[in-house]
């Protein structure tokens, strides 16, 4: 098969190898960037090439910087070193040829359609490597990858891309305490967005709340206890809250979130809280009508949209943009946006936002470890029910954008559509610094713009938390 | 800055360590001049009035016959700013405060000029909003936790009866707390085990009837771990002293039987009968390595 590529390849610096760019009129120039393998001699039948992946996977084949291709007597010398050495090299070079593996797969899945037989030789290979529940983090990361990569391949190639296994409850609730406790993703989004609307609204009677993604409505019990015990402002506040739900079934169905009102309506009622709850159906291609909510005068107007962990809601941005701009058209007092930092999508074009999303979720899954190095079941399992179906989901809108090239954050969304940033005090500053000394050292906060909070894990933005309004007055 | 607003008029016997006390029926402790440098110096020492606490103040003041209830109270005050001149942030009366001010300044160490001490005045509100916010906090966790609970208790409450119609998926598949490893060895977990269900079985009246107990026990295990983990670990960033043995909350998951037993302060009753969360100064902490609340 002829390797005609063309690859635009930005060169990046991920871990220990980099890649250089290749020009774009030489064919595949896959030699310059991958030192593992004689990628010249790809243009044999399947049969080398099989032989030539499985000289990659030699266990034995140590790598080397770029411009050392020969390396016999270094790997003789290599042998005779410690084996616990021998064992993190091993294991660190296994990383990294699985990174090379999973790229090489990305830029065959969106080459020309000559490469899709080569992307699905690699993925076979991969798949021997790794597995979602064993091994090393990079190797279960890698692992979701692969199949993300592999039913990206599927529906190219005409079949369904699957929409994911439905996850049985218990699995899901327990997933979803145990990444709650584990790490500062879910709270901090929560608490950020929550104290900048209690800030908005202090000297409100009535507040509305608009949510996109209210799930188990997890966000409203802090923010209920906060209104019910506020000291300044009117007491009492009554609060109500519009989830918006979708029609079909699972998780964020209409039944699904009736009982969430259900629910946060208990709660309220125990902590003596005026509650109400109402429900706003999108239309089946999940657009939002601002009309089909119901509005009172002299409330405090709401819109709240977390598109984070472990909000499903990475799969439809037009759903995403809809509901945001018919928000706009009424008027809100405050929107509180929380969303993952991922690079947008005009850097890199496909392979980059690929390599861009793998860094991510290494940084995530990385955070899970730190924190909790032993219960390595426990955070498979919040990697099986949340990280993996976000990998999956990401990446196939990675691939649907992948032609169109443009596209970029919410946040830089918002700001061009006409919102206003509102500035995060010092209090929901202090807030998050202290929720992420719960937890381990690595994560980190910090002020990137003046009216958002960035959570990361050490050099890793992870997730952002914007505050805007469309109100030209000040708060 | 704390100096008593009647420091002339001091009749009171000094004792062997130089501390003057009163001779009021009720033993108190004058700070004086010298003695407030030496603590400013101490906790300056320490790393601030956030880092320092009464226990380590008084080890490196090393004045005899100082308690750390005199310590606690008067680090306290230094936080969050409260002299007994009140009239240092009303600037109604510049002029009458100003000589005090001045007073003051010469006095305290380090604090010359005005702006000094607009600057410490400023650190202070600073500090004492920053309390407040962990307050705050600390009853959002709660109220989080709280809210988590009744979710995994409907939870448990529809599967226990035997409602397993939700989505796809081979049979219960409910993972026990041995498969996920949380508590790191099995033996490990069966000691923990045994102690968790008697203290699950003291707390709660929630009926497991049959039907492997220990899977809800497991689970509500979990949930209490999960929220108590979240409280336990406010009470160290909130307490005085700040060399805190638990700031992860893997530890709440790999440490043993400390949150069994002890634990007398039932946070998340089933009922919720309570109107308003406690807080957090009256939750006794009894588990080890937690030190007394510093509200008092």
């Amino acid at each position: 098969m002829s390797m005609v590529m063309d690859l635009g390849f930005p060169s990046f610096d991920y871990s220990t190898t980099t890649m250089t760019a290749a020009s774009a009129d030489e064919g595949c120039n896959w030699n310059t960037w991958s030192p593992v393998v004689d990628w010249k001699a790809l243009s044999g039948d399947q049969e080398d090439f099989q032989n030539l992946i499985d000289s990659m996977m030699d266990e034995n084949v140590v790598l080397h910087p770029i411009d050392q291709l020969e390396e016999t007597e270094e790997e003789e010398e290599y042998n005779n070193l410690s084996p616990e050495y021998n064992m993190a090299e091993a294991e660190d070079s296994k990383g990294v040829r699985l990174i090379h593996l999973l790229t090489a797969a990305a830029e065959a899945v969106v080459g020309p359609n000559e490469c899709r037989g080569l992307a699905r030789v690699i993925l076979v290979r991969l798949k021997e490597l790794v597995s979602p529940t064993d091994g090393t983090n990079m190797e279960r990361l890698a692992a979701y990858f692969t199949d993300a990569l592999q039913a990206l391949l599927d529906a190219a190639s005409g079949g369904k891309h699957p929409l994911g296994v439905e996850h049985h409850r218990t699995d899901v609730l327990a997933a979803f305490q145990l990444l709650q406790d584990m790490s500062p993703y879910v709270k901090f989004g929560h608490f950020t967005a929550n104290q900048a609307i209690l800030e908005a609204v202090t000297h409100d009677r009535r507040v509305h709340i608009v949510d996109y993604d209210i799930m188990e409505g997890i966000q409203w019990a802090p923010l209920m206890q906060a209104l019910a015990s506020r000291k300044d402002g009117p007491p009492a506040p009554h609060l109500r809250i519009t989830a918006v739900s979708r029609s079909g079934t699972g998780r964020r169905s209409f039944s699904a979130v009736q009982e969430t009102g259900r629910r946060l309506a208990n709660f309220a009622a125990s902590i003596g809280k005026p509650f109400s709850f109402h429900q706003c159906r999108l239309d089946a291609d999940e657009t939002f009508r601002p009309s089909s909510l119901k509005l009172v005068r002299g409330e405090a107007l709401v819109v709240n949209c977390m598109l984070h962990l472990p909000h499903f809601t990475h799969r439809a941005p037009d759903s995403i943009a809809s509901f945001l701009s018919g928000a706009r058209t009424l008027n809100p007092r405050l929107i509180t946006l929380v969303e993952e930092e991922t690079a947008p999508p005009s850097e890199g074009g496909f392979l980059g936002r690929f390599m861009d999303l793998l860094h991510h979720f290494s940084a995530i899954y990385d955070s899970l470890e730190a924190g909790f190095p032993m219960q390595w079941r426990a955070r498979a399992l919040v990697e099986r029910v949340f990280l993996g179906p976000r990998i999956m989901g990401s990446l196939a809108r990675m691939y649907r954008a992948r032609e169109t090239g443009e596209g970029c954050s919410w946040g830089q969304w918002m700001g061009a559509v006409g919102f206003h940033p509102v500035n995060i005090s010092f209090a929901n500053h202090c807030q998050a610094k202290l929720l992420l000394g719960l937890y381990n050292d690595g994560y980190r906060v910090e002020e990137l713009t003046s009216n958002k909070l960035v959570l990361g894990w050490k050099l890793r933005r992870l997730l952002s938390a914007s505050i805007w309004t469309s109100q030209d007055c000040d708060l | 800055m704390f100096h008593p607003k009647k420091a002339s008029s001091m009749n009171s016997p000094m004792c062997d360590s130089g501390l003057v006390l009163t001779t009021d029926p009720k033993p108190r402790l004058r700070w004086t001049v010298e003695l407030h440098e030496r603590f400013v110096d101490a906790v300056t020492q320490l790393g601030g009035p956030d880092k320092a606490t009464p226990k380590t103040i008084m080890r490196v003041m090393g004045v005899k016959g100082l308690t750390l209830y005199h310590l606690k109270s008067h680090l306290q005050k230094f936080r969050l700013g409260k002299q007994p001149h009140k009239d240092f942030n009303d600037h109604s009366i510049k002029d009458a405060s100003s000589l005090e001010l001045q007073r003051n300044n010469a006095s305290s160490s380090g604090m010359m000029g005005r702006s000094m001490n607009e600057m410490q005045m400023e650190v202070n509100r600073r500090l004492h909003e920053q309390l407040e916010v962990q307050r705050h906090l600390q009853l959002r966790i709660e109220a989080h936790g709280k809210y988590m609970q009744t979710i995994l208790e409907k939870a448990c409450q529809t599967v226990l009866a035997g409602d397993n119609k939700s989505a796809a998926g081979p049979t219960l598949n409910f993972p026990t707390l041995q498969d996920l490893n949380m508590y790191g060895s099995s033996d490990h977990l069966h000691h923990q085990s045994m102690e968790m269900e008697s203290f699950i079985d003291k707390k709660r009246s929630t009926p497991y009837t049959g039907k492997s107990p220990l899977v809800w026990a497991d689970d509500l295990r979990l949930q209490e771990l999960g929220t108590a983990s979240c409280l336990d670990d406010q009470i160290g960033p909130l307490s005085v002293d700040r060399g805190s043995d638990i700031d992860s909350v893997s530890d709440i998951y790999e440490t043993k039987p400390m949150l069994s037993g002890g634990h007398d302060h039932k946070k998340y009753d089933v009922k919720m009968d309570r109107p308003s969360p406690t807080p957090p100064r009256t939750v006794a902490i009894s588990a080890g390595g937690m030190r007394s609340s510093p509200f008092g």
